[in-house]
């Protein structure tokens, strides 16, 4: 079976590890300077983990993301998700498995400003091909399970931070993928709402949603079940909790 | 230089000051420009070609003028007043009464005779042209005349008889030159003489009869040929017309200056010559007059179809700034969080703005001088065919190049530094945040205000229009009281339903504005034509601006509700409604142009029946001949082929009408034919009449009055246009009151107008009895013009062209109803041609303006392209989605101006306004293809930046923007 079909049956890319991370190599060329952003970097994620990435600034935390994600190309080592390898895939089917199996949580939002709450969450699902109508109802009810059942038609610029983070979040998860990525969710947002975004995120990992979470922040990284720290560009520790 | 002195240097200074002593916010206005250089070459060109259009316009106006005042140099040379004379007798008088006049007062007396004649090749199948003129004049007199040998076009010896001098013109006509023979007929007499000369176009040697051409096709012969002529002439050619005598009279000063003494030595003249049976004319100054008007009159014209697009180009202009304002804004709140004042905003957005302005406007400038040179191409060819040609030569004026440059560096300044000052009302931390502006409690209360006032004003002009008859008050106003309820209102209403209910109230308005009130329209002007479309273009972008979510939804439905490319390319144009309008104005105002006019064209070609049906009055062939050797009619009449002619006698008469403006040159008298008729030309009908005094039941009851009573006159709609184009400033009505006068012998007459022809040549003659004709006119009222109807089953322009043949020698000149319908028809669809392809310039600003647009909103949402991409959007997909928002925003600009552009037409075409009796008919083809043109045109445009934005990874996107 083509991870094309696969990617239409998500639950047959359960395998065990779900992400598989070997040798992850990523330099950055700048005309006749280089910069080793990733070294080597080897990691594997369960199905259902909430792992913490941390580190100090610059030290390829967010790099790791993107390449661990496919956002971005990596120059050596592999990287399977589902079993597949995604940097060997073409950049139409790379698309196409994120749009089924994964989601984004930014720390800037990155919400389309000329799309409603709604539209902006029903985005990742259209894109994966449901239908219309499937799609609308799948973002109304993720956007009432974070609690903004009553915003669905605002454009962002008419929200809150903190709803414009949970709309974010509810964006990532409305396809129901297999990882979500999230990269300093709380960055922008307020003590209080931080903690109920965050509040969220847990009782989703709760329910079996693998979380891989960029942070700073070391109370966010201490409720997670595993700490990864990562500095200058290779991963220095790796713990469970 | 003083102009781009005082408007381009002084309003430069703040800038030059800011650049040269404020390092910051120089380095703000120009590291964009610096950094983003295709970017701002596209803005360049957005620009720049507003100020093309202007420049272009003053030089197509500097080459017609120059190319008519080239006249004064080639057909009057020294030559300021010709004074004209019952007979030589009579010119001899005048001469030695003018030679005695204070030295100095004029620089030198000529006398010449002169007739019309035709004049062939000698020998087997001729040449030959059938309204040469033979003069007789002394050369040595003539070299000498005014002071300058060179102006004068005169050399060598005065030709003795058997010899003749040739000018350039009729010398390349005839394929002649010295030592071949040419055959001369006037007055039914022939005569052969030897080229012994060939003369320029020059001065005397290219003497014109006033501004009727560019042409002089002159044969200079031997004094005493003109009389030998007549004297041999045979009895029936004893009633033409005696030939012209004249005295030609030099002003001091060179062949322009002189003219500015004429009317101070025209009055001279007349005092010396009081009492003596001559006229003095103003030959210099009319042509003058004659060139400036047409130039202005060209310059308005382009300037005014050129307006469109110059609008254009300052909507680009707004709406560039605003994106860039808008793009800006974190780092321009930023900056005025650590201390730039609001002012130093204002001014590196200024400076950056002048920048594009200067540089635009120079290199405008010098596009406009192609643009110019383009135009004078194309409107040679134009002005090279009919009867009356004039020879284009490409003339720019420095001064107006340095006006084209001013104004469009004005334009372009003034758009930018109020824009500034707009976008530059920021709140810092909004800004930081790019949070929107709220608008504050003080903003809405000014708007409220200032809806009021332009609402009252709105209504005071409508009102004032109304009463006053003032044709811009009554269009514009009820716009104005639209805008002004729309801003008080909308505190109130909803603001969708408030906007669209005012915009298509204005929108009706707009069109039946011509019905409501005829009257006050019935003198349209282009600047009303300008007007309107700016009025309906900017009504239907807001009605359709407003409802845009409703287009939006159906184009979705109609697409596919899934198709993710056409979803993302209609949100950007739906929720940017600002942007989105200024394009959709853009592309609407300048479709709205070329489609009005491509429809006219259309609806013009498609009346050749009608029109040659209106202007022949049943007849088939209009034949002129030598009023000095006129046809004989018996010998026209047993022509085969012939079935009807109709006799009339046409001369140049002046008129002067209590109505006009008395511009003429000669105690307000202007020069117009008149032609006397028979009973036999309305036998078949009669050209078509527009206006008939209550009194005439019908046509045939109007030309049988005027038949029959000496005081009556038929006009015609162009009936004393002013300065050879255009309709006169106040057209005359039945019952109006004039005087025709003949000028050689002073004997006048009061008419009064008892119908107006709608006979469609604008130099058709003022139609009167032949017997008042002749009580005016006496000897010079030869039948010198006769109308022809044909026998069914011949070829009517077959036969004129027999007719041509057969009656050579007496200069005959014979063509079809139809074939000089057909040719005015044509020249007239060329003119449209060449105003649509100016036009098209304004095209190139709105898809300019496109491209310029979609280039920087790839910029703008790179973080959202790469935010797309993670989720799932395909690179293929985001191309695509680019294109389709190019798309929908070309399309609707395109149908917007297309459909008001034909609703306007099929309105105007059936009011009173309009005049002309015409069905209407859509150029299906002509616009399918201007639509599919610019269309694809605007895809074109976006290729690059949608193919720039597919390309944009993801990480790097987001990296970028984090």
């Amino acid at each position: 079976m083509s991870v094309d079909t696969r990617l239409d049956h998500p639950e047959t890319l359960r395998v065990e590890p779900l992400l598989q991370a070997t040798g992850v190599t990523k330099t950055y060329r700048t005309g006749a300077s280089s910069v080793q952003a990733l070294r080597q970097v080897d990691l594997s994620v369960a199905a259902g983990e909430l792992v913490a990435v941390m580190g100090p600034s610059g030290s390829g935390k967010t790099t790791l993301l993107n390449c661990l994600s496919g956002l971005d190309d990596i120059d050596a080592g592999t990287v399977l998700i589902g079993g597949e390898s995604i940097h060997q895939m073409s950049d139409a089917r790379r698309t196409r498995h994120r749009a089924r199996a994964m989601g984004f949580v930014f720390q800037a939002f990155n919400l389309i400003p000329v799309f409603s709450a709604v539209e902006n969450v029903e985005l990742p699902l259209l894109l994966a091909g449901r239908p219309a109508k499937t799609a609308r109802a799948a973002a109304r009810e993720t956007l009432e399970r974070v609690g903004l059942g009553h915003r669905l038609d605002h454009r962002p610029a008419e929200l809150s931070g903190g709803e414009q983070q949970r709309v974010t979040v509810a964006r990532a998860l409305a396809g129901r993928p297999l990882l979500v990525w999230a990269d300093e969710p709380t960055g922008n947002l307020d003590t209080e709402t931080a903690a109920a975004v965050m509040d969220l995120l847990r009782e989703l990992n709760d329910d079996g949603l693998t979380l891989l979470l960029v942070t700073h922040d070391d109370e966010i990284g201490a409720s997670a079940g595993r700490r990864v720290v990562v500095r200058d560009g290779e991963v220095v520790s790796d713990e469970r909790q | 230089m003083l102009l781009v002195l005082i408007f381009v240097l002084i309003p430069s200074i703040p800038f030059l000051c800011i650049i040269a002593f404020k390092p910051v916010l120089r380095r703000l206005a120009v590291r964009n420009a610096q950094r983003r250089p295709r970017e701002t070459m596209l803005v360049l060109l957005g620009s720049l070609l507003g100020t093309a259009i202007i420049t272009g316009s003053f030089i197509v106006g500097d080459t017609l003028e120059a190319s008519i005042r080239r006249s004064a140099y080639t057909q009057l040379g020294p030559v300021d007043e010709v004074v004209r004379t019952q007979s030589p007798e009579v010119a001899a008088g005048v001469e030695r009464t003018v030679r005695a006049l204070p030295a100095g007062t004029v620089d030198g007396t000529l006398r010449i005779l002169s007739v019309e004649a035709a004049v062939a090749t000698a020998g087997d199948n001729p040449k030959a042209e059938p309204t040469a003129t033979l003069h007789e004049v002394d050369f040595a007199e003539a070299g000498r005349f005014g002071g300058d040998p060179a102006a004068t076009g005169v050399t060598g010896a005065t030709p003795a008889a058997g010899e003749a001098a040739i000018g350039a013109d009729l010398a390349r006509t005839l394929a002649v030159g010295r030592g071949d023979r040419v055959v001369i007929n006037a007055y039914g007499s022939r005569s052969e003489l030897t080229v012994v000369n060939e003369l320029p176009r020059l001065g005397i040697a290219g003497l014109g009869a006033g501004f009727q051409g560019s042409e002089s096709p002159n044969l200079f012969v031997a004094p005493g040929t003109i009389d030998r002529l007549r004297a041999e002439a045979p009895q029936a050619a004893a009633a033409a017309s005696p030939p012209t005598s004249a005295v030609l009279v030099s002003n001091p000063g060179n062949v322009i200056d002189g003219a500015a003494r004429t009317d101070e030595i025209k009055a001279t003249l007349e005092r010396a010559l009081a009492g003596a049976p001559a006229t003095v004319g103003p030959a210099k100054q009319d042509l003058l007059e004659a060139a400036k008007t047409n130039g202005d009159q060209f310059t308005e014209l382009f300037s005014s179809i050129g307006f469109f697009s110059v609008l254009a180009g300052i909507l680009l202009l707004v709406n560039i700034f605003v994106m860039l304002a808008q793009e800006r804004k974190t780092e321009l709140g930023m900056m005025r969080a650590v201390g730039l004042k609001r002012a130093g905003l204002v001014g590196s957005f200024a400076t950056e703005g002048w920048l594009y302005a200067l540089g635009a406007s120079a290199v405008g400038t010098i596009a406009g001088l192609g643009v110019g040179r383009l135009v004078v191409l194309v409107a040679a060819g134009i002005f090279a065919t009919g009867d009356f040609t004039i020879e284009l030569r490409y003339q720019a004026d420095p001064a107006s190049v340095q006006q084209g440059f001013t104004i469009g560096f004005l334009i372009s300044l003034v758009t930018v530094v109020v824009t500034s000052l707009w976008v530059s009302r920021l709140n810092v931390i909004r800004a930081i945040r790019d949070l929107p502006e709220p608008e504050s409690h003080r903003q809405r209360l000014a708007a409220t205000v200032f809806g009021a006032l332009i609402a009252l004003m709105g209504i005071a002009l409508t009102l004032s229009g109304i009463s006053g008859e003032e044709p811009f008050s009554v269009l514009g106003g009820p716009a104005f009281a639209g805008l002004g309820a729309v801003l008080v209102l909308r505190r109130w209403l909803p603001r969708r339903a408030l906007v669209s209910l005012v915009s298509v109230g204005v929108l009706v308005w707009a069109v039946v504005v011509f019905e409501v009130f005829p009257k006050i329209f019935e003198n349209t002007d282009i600047p009303i034509f300008v007007e309107q479309g700016i009025i309906l273009t900017a009504a239907a972008v807001a009605l359709v601006t407003q409802n845009q979510s409703a287009i939006g939804s159906l184009l979705r439905r109609l697409g596919g509700g899934s198709n993710m490319s056409l979803r993302l390319g209609l949100a950007y144009p739906l929720a940017r409604r600002f942007r989105t309008g200024m394009i959709l104005t853009m592309y609407a105002l300048v479709v709205f142009t070329l489609t009005f006019i491509t429809v006219l064209s259309h609806l013009f070609e498609g009346q050749i029946e009608e029109f040659t049906r209106k202007a022949s009055g049943g007849f088939d062939i209009r034949m002129a001949s030598n009023p000095a050797n006129p046809v004989p009619v018996e010998e026209v009449r047993k022509t085969d082929g012939v079935d009807t002619v109709a006799e009339q006698a046409v001369v140049p008469g002046e008129w002067r009408s209590p109505a006009g403006d008395g511009e003429g040159g000669d105690g307000g008298y202007e020069g117009w034919p008149v032609a006397g008729y028979d009973q036999a030309f309305f036998s078949r009908g009669g050209p078509a009449l527009s206006e008939l005094d209550p009194a005439y039941p019908d046509e045939q009851a109007a030309y049988r009055a005027v038949l029959a009573d000496p005081s009556l006159v038929i006009v015609g709609e162009f009936f004393l246009q002013e300065g050879g184009g255009g309709p006169p400033e106040e057209p005359l009505k039945p019952g109006a009151k004039l005087t025709v006068r003949d000028a050689l012998s002073g004997r006048s007459r009061e008419l009064t107008v008892a119908a107006v022809s709608e006979g469609g040549f604008t130099n058709e003659p003022a139609l009167v009895a032949r017997r008042t004709v002749d009580e005016i006119f006496g000897p010079l009222a030869t039948t010198n013009t006769l109308l022809v109807s044909v026998a069914p089953g011949t070829d009517a322009q077959a036969l004129a062209e027999r007719l041509n043949g057969r009656f050579l020698a007496n200069g005959a000149d014979a063509d079809s109803f139809r074939k000089t319908v057909g040719e005015n028809l044509a020249q007239q669809t060329q003119f449209f041609r060449l105003m649509q392809g100016y036009l098209a310039l304004g095209l190139v600003v709105g898809i300019a303006g496109l491209g310029v647009v979609m280039v920087r909103a790839v910029r703008e949402r790179r973080r959202q392209i790469g935010v797309l991409r993670s989720l799932g959007f395909e690179s293929g997909a985001v191309r695509k989605a680019f294109i389709a928002e190019s798309a929908f925003v070309a399309l609707e600009g395109v149908v917007i101006g297309c459909v008001l552009a034909n609703l306007t037409a099929w309105r105007l075409v059936g009011s009173e306004a309009f005049g002309e009796d015409m069905a209407f008919g859509v150029p299906w083809v002509q616009l399918g293809l201007l639509v599919l043109g610019t269309f694809l045109a605007s895809l074109l445009a976006t290729a690059a930046p949608a193919q720039q934005a597919s390309k944009i990874k993801p990480a790097v996107a987001l990296r970028l923007a984090d």
